[in-house]
């Protein structure tokens, strides 16, 4: 299976909620997927792991993009029959970030998700365990790595002032 | 024995609530008191505890970043530590400095207190490497402790990114010559 082949299977079965799907090598695909239509992340990856023989979430990540006003969360999925690796991104509003957990159809999501919860605040629906992973308690809800996060301890050292 | 007991109020050693009793060992003179410590800070035999001090230093094993690795390098046998009476202890109930070795986030400090408070006394510290100093490359995060020296009563600070071992090495006998000079903070005088 190839990248063209996985990039049409893609937008047969997903038309108009898969979008900006494009081939950037023969062994990297990327595309986006909207969050307004009626498929989840979940059904997507279900038909990624089950179709197109992707079984392997290699990564999943966030990033905050403040003057577009929305949190990106990036799904790195590959497979361990072909050499292709999807970049998957989703686009969420950045005041109220909500998604579905894709636990039930990849099991090492769970921490990943839990990671990404206490430094974005993005909150996942049906995941079994949402707490944070190593955030101290006192600072949950502080979302560190967000760009407008304001709670550094100090700017420089005081001993070295 | 009683004016000693009369010092068991000011042994800032021991619990509030186990200064009552004192156990008793037959044939064995026991107290709680810290005023035959005070009589021999005093004295010359001060200079030969802290020549025996200063050449039993053990330190704990507890790397915390990278320069842990440069720690665990100056234990293996190239360095040779044992010559200064420098061995690594697996416990912090068996050693006499704690070296910081890397960055302390605000979730690790309280792990670290708590080993600090089981080493024995006297006890010293050593920061090893820019983090434990002063954040390191990390000073800007939301999770680094800065200003360690405000937490701990640090001896000796060493720089580097990682310092090599034999700038531990130069960091212990340092902190040998204050324990011979009597300016360390391990020990109150």
């Amino acid at each position: 299976m190839n990248a063209q082949d996985i990039i049409d299977s893609l937008m047969k079965s997903f038309t108009g909620t898969i979008s900006n799907a494009e081939v950037v090598s023969d062994i990297r695909v990327s595309a986006y997927l909207d969050k307004e239509r009626e498929e989840s992340v979940k059904t997507v990856c279900q038909y990624l792991k089950d179709e197109l023989g992707f079984d392997h979430l290699s990564n999943e990540t966030a990033v905050d993009y403040i003057q577009k006003g929305e949190i990106e969360v990036i799904y790195h999925i590959a497979s361990y029959d072909h050499p292709v690796l999807l970049t998957l991104k989703v686009r969420l509003p950045r005041d109220a970030p909500v998604i579905e957990s894709i636990v039930p159809v990849y099991w090492n999501a769970n921490w990943y998700e839990r990671e990404i919860y206490e430094l974005f605040g993005v909150k996942y629906t049906n995941h079994p365990d949402l707490r944070q992973l190593i955030l101290p308690d006192d600072m949950l809800g502080d979302w560190p790595l967000r760009k407008d996060y304001e709670g550094f301890p100090n700017r420089t050292a005081n001993n070295l002032v | 024995m009683a004016e000693l007991k009369e010092n068991v109020n000011e042994n800032i050693f021991l619990g509030e609530s186990d200064t009552d009793e004192i156990e008793h060992i037959p044939d064995v003179i026991t107290t709680t008191s810290m005023a035959i410590n005070e009589f021999l800070k005093k004295t010359k035999i001060q200079d030969v505890i802290n020549w025996g001090r200063k050449n039993s230093l053990w330190f704990m094993t507890q790397p915390m970043g990278c320069c842990g690795v440069e720690m665990i390098a100056t234990g293996c046998a190239h360095y040779d530590t044992d010559r200064f009476g420098i061995i690594p202890r697996n416990s912090p109930r068996h050693a006499d400095v704690m070296i910081i070795s890397g960055y302390v986030t605000i979730k690790y400090l309280p792990a670290l207190k708590k080993l600090w408070e089981q080493m024995p006394s006297p006890k010293w510290i050593i920061c090893m490497g820019d983090c434990s100093i002063s954040g390191g490359p990390f000073y800007e995060s939301y999770s680094t402790v800065q200003n360690i020296d405000k937490i701990f009563p640090v001896d000796v600070y060493i720089p580097g990114c990682p310092p090599r071992p034999e700038a531990l090495l130069q960091g212990f006998i340092e902190l040998q010559k204050k324990i011979m000079a009597k300016e360390d903070h391990g020990t109150d005088y």
